[in-house]
């Protein structure tokens, strides 16, 4: 709602600005929940995203009652799923791309963190949010992708000075050198060299049949062209939602900060016996009335993640440094980014590339025994219907579970579709080390290939 | 703390500059429009690691960038980024001196932060900070002046801030605790905002009487943030301890940890301007100067305004030992301060803004020192250098930059020896000795006749004015 009367802030975002130059149209915008925050597209002002996919095989009756169609960005999965648009821009902090893009039966990929500017995109969580990109085809993504972020090394990557997290060249090329060792991949019927982990961490109890049995059929065909299939584990995965939502939350209730209804946006006129001795009290009125109850729940969550428990342990002159107190910012916002740092570790255990982020790593060599590419499902379930969402306990945050340790590692993933028994489509996540997103395509185009040979299989 | 004159704390954002109408030059970076990220001006923290250098500080080759949050009118995102977890030196000392005596005042560290929004101003939002946090070594009123008075020298110094608390450049946040001797430190009260030396000093007595006040009246103090109301002097309630604002401080998560190299502080190091003690010695042991010259010369204005981002510029010291090559050290020093500042003062401008160059200076030092130079009423004024003092004038209030022989002669001030002119008088009054016996007599009307005889013979580069004074001071009041 905030949106609902933005002014001109009088600059594009970069992205938007390199599609432009490169001969891009711009069709419009899309429905997404508030501030990125959700997993359904069901927290926006403009009523949810109804997903747009049609399973062939369905009785017609079934048909008409609406699912969701994943968020938050699924307003963008949605237009992808019927082709109105060649491909469309989207955020990922959690898995916000990758999970409407499975929900409607299209891809969505998540690139590395820092290859893509966030100049322009409205924070959510500054250290998980990326730019995603969703279309129908993995090949209009590459498109997308390619002027976003140029490969060959002698091009000058697109580092923007704008965005401080935006990755410097230097470190783009040892990304792109590091990738060499990745084996090539030609022949689709000749996968000898590819190496595919499977974490046993991401076969949680709810995950179901619905999206188990597709998941297989990929996984059969991969082995028939000769793919190594390597069960891996990533041991701090069951950590990773709670990780997630503490520091998603406690960044987004710093980001939230600004909507205070005096520059941008809307402004709540207070009652005018409303106690406004403290600007503060100014504020609370704008924001309790135009703020989304989901972006409330979450700003809450944060403020109470970087809260220190007892006002009376902490000094009014507050540059006393380690002075010892307990705080719930040390209970959960310190306890999670030590739990980020371990979900990243599992993910530098497992693969075959060094992470060229991590200077300690970097004398290492390439092994044989890693892998070149994470397979998994993107999703527990295939799309849920709109009637038969709660609000109430974890349900929907559980949605997440598969799509967020990629985000706190900050590594490349890319959801593609396949179809479940019932009609409707599931996603399998192609997850890679960090840099190797361009790798992390080429394995997705064959998959794409793959699935549409087995997906027309089993349909017919 | 203080604003440093580099400016921004972010390189897409505007300049700011102190004067400029209110929320005329902000960015949307400023105005933290949704969309915005911030970034470190590499400028920014030049001038803040030299500062650090110049203390002795221990700069930290790793420092990191958090969030402090709360809600308030100068605050667009609602947080301010500092340094609280790393900051970007430890320790570190300003050595202070006065009536006290000398004193050491140690630093406990010091930090980079994003300035606010000073009132509702955003032209000001976003601008770069550095904050010194001292340790409670200040016994006096007396003493935390001199350690503020000494910071600007030093800010000014080594080129980091302007350090001008009128312009909010630089203000200062007290700690007061008030105890019987012997006894340990009383219940401290912070005194936010001072922002002039003088203010300073008024909030510190009243504070401490008021804590003396309370304790003989056996009451307690209360730790507790107080201002100071500057019409009635005294100082008042902010919030108390327990109203404290936990500030939910963060890692910011935009702006990455500074790493500093050796190679780094070196490079630093090895273009750190002089340090004020130093130079202090340096000017007295070289030029002859007592302390009072030094003083006044060290004070002039803010010193250094640094748009140069950190060049060490133009500071009345160095402009002072441009122009003293090959000159007279007082002679300078007396046409910089006594001339120079004083009309600056009177145009309400400060040294910075002079567009007087070192150039220009020498060469009106040096025609009046050759006695080449003046519209002298005798010969003393001629020392005096009235017409040098004219053009200084001319120069800025017009800004002209051209040399100094182009401007005589456009201001129509001749170049010509004082001897010259006494030459041409006297050889006027040889030829016309009976029209010079009558001027003797009382007769001023044929006085013209003489001047008119002696223009002739310089060709006309006398002055007119100076031709006349000069006959009447040999014929009639007999001076030369």
């Amino acid at each position: 709602m905030w949106i609902k009367n933005a002014q001109d802030p009088g600059y594009d975002a970069t992205v938007v600005n390199l599609l432009l130059e490169n001969g891009a149209q711009i069709l419009g915008k899309t429905n997404c929940d508030e501030f990125g925050m959700g997993s359904l597209s069901i927290h926006s002002f403009f009523k949810p995203v109804i997903n747009p996919f049609t399973p062939a095989n369905v009785p017609p009756a079934k048909k008409s009652e609406p699912r969701s169609a994943g968020g938050s960005s699924g307003g963008s999965a949605a237009i992808a799923t019927h082709k109105l648009c060649f491909a469309a821009l989207a955020t990922d902090t959690g898995g916000s791309t990758r999970l409407p893009a499975a929900y409607c039966g299209v891809a969505g990929l998540k690139p590395s963190y820092g290859l893509i500017s966030r100049w322009g995109v409205i924070a959510f969580a500054d250290s998980l949010d990326t730019v995603g990109i969703i279309a129908s085809k993995v090949e209009n993504i590459r498109r997308v992708y390619v002027i976003l972020i140029p490969v060959e090394s002698d091009v000058v990557a697109q580092y923007d000075e704008r965005d401080p997290t935006s990755v410097p060249v230097d470190i783009r090329n040892a990304a792109h050198d590091a990738c060499e060792h990745f084996p090539v991949l030609e022949d689709i019927n000749d996968l000898g060299k590819l190496r595919i982990g499977i974490p046993q961490e991401y076969f949680p109890a709810e995950l179901g049949d619905t999206v188990l049995k597709p998941f297989r059929r990929v996984l059969q065909a991969l082995e028939q062209r000769g793919a190594s299939l390597i069960p891996v584990s990533l041991p701090s995965t069951k950590y990773a939602l709670s990780a997630y939502y503490v520091l998603a939350s406690a960044e987004a209730s710093s980001n939230m900060a600004r909507y205070d209804g005096v520059r941008y946006g809307m402004q709540y006129r207070p009652p005018y016996d409303a106690d406004l001795s403290k600007t503060s009290d100014v504020y609370a009125h704008t924001r309790s009335f135009y703020f989304g109850k989901e972006v409330k729940k979450r700003i809450l969550l944060g403020t109470y993640a970087l809260t220190a428990e007892s006002v009376h342990n902490v000094s009014v002159m507050e540059h006393i440094p380690n002075q010892p107190i307990f705080r719930a910012f040390d209970n959960y916002y310190l306890k999670a980014q030590e739990l980020r740092k371990l979900i990243r570790q599992d993910f530098n255990n497992v693969f075959r590339i060094p992470n060229v982020l991590q200077s300690s790593n970097t004398s290492k060599t390439t092994t044989t025994q890693g892998v070149d590419i994470l397979l998994h499902p993107t999703t527990i379930r295939t799309a849920p219907l709109l009637s038969e969402i709660s609000d109430k306990g974890l349900d929907t945050y559980v949605q997440d579970v598969l799509t967020v340790p990629a985000s706190l590692a900050g590594i490349p993933a890319i959801s593609i579709p396949s179809i479940a028994d019932d009609g409707w489509p599931v996603g399998t996540s192609i997850v890679g080390q960090w840099g190797s997103d361009e790798k992390v395509l080429k394995v997705a185009e064959l998959m794409e290939k793959l699935m549409h040979e087995t997906d027309s299989k089993t349909l017919t | 703390m203080a604003w440093m004159g580099s400016g921004h704390w972010s390189r897409d954002a505007m300049t700011s500059q102190l004067g400029v109408e209110a929320n005329t030059s902000y960015s949307a970076i400023d105005a933290a429009w949704p969309g915005t990220l911030p970034k470190l001006n590499k400028s920014c923290v030049d001038l803040a690691v030299r500062t650090a250098l110049a203390c002795g500080a221990n700069v930290q080759s790793f420092s990191a960038f958090d969030r402090k949050h709360y809600f308030y009118a100068d605050l667009p995102a609602g947080y301010q980024i500092t340094q609280k977890y790393a900051p970007l030196s430890l320790g570190g000392e300003v050595r202070i001196s006065g009536s006290f005596g000398e004193k050491t005042i140690r630093l406990q560290q010091i930090q980079l932060e994003q300035e606010n929004l000073k009132a509702i101003d955003l032209n000001r939002a976003g601008s770069a900070l550095m904050e010194l946090v001292s340790y409670p070594d200040m016994r006096s009123p007396e003493e935390a002046a001199a350690y503020v008075k000494t910071l600007q020298t030093l800010l000014r110094t080594v080129g980091s801030s302007d350090a001008n608390m009128e312009q909010g450049s630089f203000r200062c946040d007290v700690n007061v605790s008030v105890n019987r001797p012997g006894d340990p430190f009383g219940t401290r009260c912070e005194i936010k905002n001072l922002n002039s030396v003088g203010f300073l000093i008024t909030a510190l007595n009243a504070e401490i009487y008021r804590h003396i006040e309370l304790l003989d009246q056996g009451n307690q103090v209360i730790q507790e943030t107080r201002g100071f109301d500057e019409n009635r002097m005294i100082t008042y309630k902010l919030r108390s301890k327990e109203d404290a604002p936990d500030y939910r401080y963060m890692p910011d998560s935009n702006l990455p940890p500074l790493i500093l190299t050796q190679a780094y502080l070196q490079s630093i190091k090895a273009f750190l301007p002089e340090h004020p003690d130093h130079l202090r010695k340096r000017l007295v042991e070289q030029y002859g100067f007592n302390q009072q010259d030094v003083n006044v010369l060290l004070s002039i204005d803010a010193g250094r305004d640094v748009p140069f981002d950190g060049e060490t510029g133009q500071s009345a010291v160095s402009f002072f030992e441009e122009t003293v090559k090959g000159r007279n050290p007082k002679t300078v020093f007396n046409w910089i301060v006594n001339e120079l500042v004083a009309q600056l003062v009177l145009h309400k401008r400060t040294f910075g803004q002079s567009p007087l160059s070192q150039a220009q200076l020498g060469d009106l030092i040096d025609l009046v020192e050759t006695r080449k130079i003046s519209i002298f009423i005798n010969v003393e004024d001629c020392i005096k250098g009235t017409a040098a003092k004219d053009i200084l004038r001319h120069i800025l209030r017009t800004g002209a930059i051209e040399d100094i022989a182009t401007l005589q002669a456009n201001l129509g001030l001749m170049t010509i020896d004082v001897a010259d002119v006494r030459m041409f008088c006297e050889t006027a009054i040889g030829d016309f000795p009976d029209v010079a016996e009558r001027v003797r007599q009382g007769n001023k009307k044929v006085l013209m006749k003489l001047v008119g005889a002696a223009m002739k013979l310089s060709n006309g580069r006398a002055d007119a004015n100076l031709v006349k004074t000069c006959l009447e001071d040999i014929l009639i009041h007999r001076t030369i």
